[in-house]
């Protein structure tokens, strides 16, 4: 049976960059402008881009509605991560945090409004920050990553108050839980632990690998992604996504999916999950149903 | 008492009765002018009223006599007849004095009548003069109008404005004084001073005439002489020929040159005259060699004048000849028709016909090769073709993966991106095709030549795609315009063809030849290797499995080249299909890997193997090399070499499966994993050695 042969059209130098630049390109982060109007996500090449969605969810939604309102350059290197404020937007990948300011992104060539480095040991190489965490109650961002170490910063100051230190390897993703108030990590070593602010200690370690309903040595230890709901926590990665209950620490239920998880994120009551590894960000309206993708 | 004044005036009667008999006769002897009747001088001396009143008595009385002599009549008797007598006469003395009344109130109207014709007459006479002079008058008012309106032909002329008039005029013509105060004599000067003036101009346009007569002469005279010239000159040229050939300075070898292109086709002299010009401004700009020696570009033209001649031969010859071969051709169809299809051909043929004259441009490169470009121009379509040749200084030996690299079909292809030249670009082409059922022109591009948009734009041929032009003529700046990048660009492409060509025979050995300057982009130890470098085909290459984003993204047409690299490391292998665009090397080429070992790894189901595309594909520009980058190619797949060694010794050890690593780490890496992705440690730094992550 013949392919039908996509149209092809003379490109020269700089479309073909572009289009190998879109081919190989890895949306690790994203997140909701605090109108509620537009998204903005980070890719591996540390360009940061907002897309109006309002205009792309609106009836009249054309193919330009898809299009980034405005894309600049944040970071050095991937922006693994990125978190909104009431009035900022915090974004971090190579081992610094940048912080912008909504109001001010979408006009062309807006500079960050400060940026910060937790103090890291090594001086080699600067690690990666995995893991952006807003404590809304302290007003304090804690920040995860390279260096296997939890760095919480206070946003009024500026200044790093706390290290919490235990994990092995690095540190992937972070969630908090507001009734304690605990912060969960979940590592490339394979652990689950679960901090307590107030006491600045670790509280309680779940590893993961080591329950043979959810382990997938295949794919190693690595835990992914992870969310929680107060009793409840969701987690994958390497081992299968995996429903756990936090006091008794016990696996409930295992998802069937096959491709270790990415994001992961509780919505009233659906779980939303993605596992993108294009440059594509697929938008879940409901479990399983996915209506379109925004495109870089 | 009317008796009394009968007899009063009886007597007047009797008397005047008397009297008229004589008194007629002397009368109108003595007073013949004047009175015929006595009465006449009567009349002015009694009264009308008495006479009137007088007349009225008469006639009581007549009436009364006659009523006594009807009464005495009719009485009868004897002494009536006396009173009948005597009342008689007395009647006759009434009428008497009735006939004198008559007469005078005859006369009376005949004197008022006479009195009245006189007042009349008179009257008529006034008004006569009356009307004369009215006449006079009306007659002399018009003639005061006309005089009034009389236009003298002095005021029909444009005499110059008063200031003018007094400023110029020499005083004895102007007189001021005079002048000033009395306009009549103020025009009469200004008249006097138009004439004057008017003598002096025709006096001077009798002169100019004159000096135009004089002036037309001469030139004459001259354009004698310059015709005289040219003979001569024609001579001084054939005798300087020998000095010319002694100084190397063809100039007569030019000026034929030049000669034969007069006989070129528009697009193809506009070609001609332009790449000259561009060869000799880059041979000034050369200084250290000798001028007009060092020709990296040469231009000449071949074919035959005379059938170009032939092409615009006078009607009546092509007539005759047609007549001749008309008659031919009937002779030869009685005897057998050619089949239609036969006929269809020769349509063909004649549609798509060269100008029999074609220009040859010789490009040479700073390696001693050169490219052959022949231009020819198809008359009826109105469009040029070229077709390519590079030779090189010493003989190449292909190796069979360059097949197509240096081949006269494929060497030019795309030079512009886009520019393939399968399609003719003249829209207007399209509807003469339909007519002799000629699909497209790629069919015909192997003997005419491709059609390619740079050749079009070098004969000054502009096909504007919004508004089709009915004829479309050679333009001289849109050649000019695009001379130089187009020559670049082509020179360019031979060197990197060429460049490619010796590449290839080495990959086919199984080398990856990485010059000195480059090696600093990889680390001195790789143990990967080049295995086999073949070309595929295209369909070949969209049929892969694992190349199917860069199909949809549409980088894969037909105009590419298609390669497969095999890689190979102990057990496992890579295959790289690679796409390479004839732009290269400001195009890169683009690889997709399919990775063999424990399973199969390809793009889609392995994030490693996609970030080592993105190190080849993105971050091409820093295995560019030294311009003009004919190393990309080369150092992208070393850089696969050592990418597939990293991930091969980076490799998680799965604790599930027995027996040692296959290949031990041996790279230096600062970290294994880093970010949510959990990549591989793929980028190499220098000189330090290590390898770290992007």
């Amino acid at each position: 049976m013949e392919r039908a042969v996509p149209l092809v059209v003379p490109l020269g130098q700089t479309e073909v960059f572009q289009a190998l630049q879109r081919l190989h390109m890895t949306i690790f982060s994203q997140s909701v402008s605090p109108c509620g109007k537009f998204l903005a996500a980070g890719n591996n090449y540390g360009q940061i881009a907002i897309f109006s969605l309002s205009a792309a969810l609106s009836s009249e939604a054309k193919e330009e509605s898809k299009k980034p309102v405005v894309t600049f350059q944040a970071h050095d290197g991937p922006v693994y991560s990125m978190v909104s404020t009431d009035r900022h937007l915090l974004s971090a990948g190579d081992g610094e945090v940048k912080a912008w300011l909504w109001a001010e992104m979408l006009k062309k060539g807006c500079k960050e409004l400060w940026r910060r480095q937790p103090p890291y040991r090594t001086s080699l190489e600067v690690p990666e920050i995995n893991a952006l965490l807003l404590v809304p109650k302290e007003n304090s961002l804690i920040l995860a990553g390279g260096d296997c170490q939890l760095h919480t910063m206070d946003l009024e100051t500026g200044t790093f108050t706390r290290v919490l230190r235990g994990h092995t390897d690095y540190i992937h993703c972070l969630a908090l839980r507001e009734r304690s108030p605990e912060v969960l990590s979940g590592g490339e070593d394979g652990a689950v632990r679960l901090w307590d602010l107030r006491t600045a200690k670790e509280v309680q370690t779940i590893e993961v690998y080591k329950h043979e309903e959810c382990s997938r040595p295949h794919n190693g230890r690595w835990i992914g992604c992870l969310a929680t709901d107060s009793d409840w926590m969701v987690c994958g990665g390497g081992p299968a996504l995996t429903l756990w209950h936090l006091r008794s620490s016990t696996p409930t239920t295992v998802f069937p999916i096959r491709a270790p998880q990415k994001h992961v994120t509780f919505y009233q009551d659906l779980v939303l999950t993605a596992a993108g590894n294009s440059c594509r960000v697929d938008v879940f309206t409901n479990l399983g149903y996915r209506a379109f993708s925004l495109s870089f | 008492m009317s008796s009394e004044s009968g007899k009063k005036r009886k007597p007047k009667v009797i008397r005047s009765d008397g009297a008229p008999a004589e008194g007629k006769r002397n009368r109108s002897d003595t007073e013949q002018e004047g009175k015929y009747y006595s009465e006449e001088a009567e009349v002015d001396l009694r009264d009308p009223g008495r006479d009137y009143e007088l007349y009225k008595y008469t006639c009581q009385e007549l009436q009364r006599l006659m009523a006594e002599i009807q009464d005495l009549k009719s009485r009868g008797g004897k002494d009536v007849a006396i009173e009948i007598e005597e009342r008689r006469i007395q009647s006759c003395v009434h009428f008497m004095t009735l006939k004198k009344l008559n007469r005078l109130a005859h006369i009376r109207l005949k004197k008022g009548r006479d009195q009245t014709h006189e007042a009349k007459q008179k009257v008529d006479a006034y008004h006569l003069q009356l009307q004369n002079l009215l006449y006079e008058v009306m007659h002399l008012q018009k003639e005061i109008t006309k005089c009034l309106e009389f236009k003298s032909k002095h005021e029909e002329i444009d005499l110059v404005s008063l200031e003018e008039f007094y400023k110029e005029a020499p005083p004895d013509i102007s007189k001021a004084e005079v002048t000033m105060g009395d306009p009549h004599q103020q025009t009469l000067a200004r008249l006097d001073w138009e004439l004057e003036q008017r003598k002096r101009l025709a006096e001077k346009y009798r002169e100019c005439l004159s000096n135009k007569e004089k002036i037309l002469k001469e030139i004459e005279v001259k354009k004698e002489y310059l015709s005289s010239l040219q003979p001569r000159l024609n001579s001084i040229m054939q005798a300087s020929l020998p000095v010319q050939e002694y100084l190397f300075m063809p100039f007569d070898q030019a000026h034929k040159q030049y000669e034969t292109a007069r006989h070129l086709p528009p697009p193809l002299y506009v070609l001609f005259v332009q790449a000259t010009a561009y060869g000799q401004a880059c041979a000034h700009m050369k200084s250290s060699q000798p001028p007009r020696q060092d020709k990296t570009l040469s231009v000449a033209i071949e074919g035959s004048v005379d059938e170009a001649k032939a092409l615009f031969k006078p009607p009546e010859d092509s007539q005759d000849d047609e007549s001749d071969s008309d008659a031919e051709e009937e002779q030869t169809t009685k005897r057998r028709r050619p089949t239609l299809g036969v006929q269809l051909d020769d349509k063909r043929k004649e549609m798509l016909k060269r100008h029999p004259l074609s220009v040859m441009l010789d490009l040479k490169c700073k390696d001693d090769s050169v490219l052959h470009l022949t231009f020819y121009y198809l008359m009826n379509l109105n469009i040029m073709t070229v077709k390519a040749k590079v030779t090189t200084a010493t003989e190449l030996i292909t190796p069979i993966s360059a097949g197509d690299l240096l081949s006269p079909d494929s060497v030019l292809s795309c030079l512009y991106p886009g520019d393939h030249g399968k399609k003719t670009p003249n829209p207007a082409n399209q509807y003469q095709f339909d007519k002799v059922g000629i699909l497209t022109l790629s069919d015909y591009v192997l003997e005419l030549g491709h059609p390619y948009l740079w050749v079009q734009k070098l004969g000054g041929l502009h096909f504007p795609k919004e508004q089709p032009q009915q004829t479309v003529i050679a333009d001289h700046s849109l050649s000019a315009s695009h001379m130089e990048t187009t020559m670049k660009l082509l020179k360019t492409r031979v060197q990197s063809r060429l460049a490619l060509h010796k590449q290839f025979a080495s990959l086919e050995h199984g080398i990856v030849p990485v010059t000195s300057d480059c090696q600093y982009l990889f680390p001195a130890k790789v143990v990967s290797h080049l295995v086999k470098w073949v070309t595929i085909a295209h369909e070949d290459y969209m049929e892969l499995h694992f190349t199917k984003d860069i199909v949809d993204a549409g980088l894969a047409g037909d105009t590419n080249l298609y390669y497969m690299a095999l890689i190979e490391r102990g057990t496992a292998k890579l295959q790289a299909a690679v796409v390479l665009n004839p732009g290269y090397s400001s195009i890169p080429p683009i690889f997709q890997l399919c990775l063999n070992w424990k399973g199969e790894k390809t793009n889609s189901n392995d994030d490693n193997i996609r970030a080592m595309e993105g190190e080849v594909n993105v971050c091409y520009k820093e295995l560019c090399g030294p311009w003009p980058s004919h190393q990309l190619l080369t150092n992208q797949l070393q850089r696969l070499c050592v990418l597939l060694d990293v991930y091969l010794e980076t490799e998680s050890h799965d604790d599930s499966v027995e027996g040692p690593k296959e290949f031990p780490q041996e790279k230096m890496c600062l970290r294994l994993f880093r970010g949510p992705s959990r990549m591989k440690p793929f980028k190499y730094n220098h000189p330090q050695g290590f390898f770290s992550h992007r």
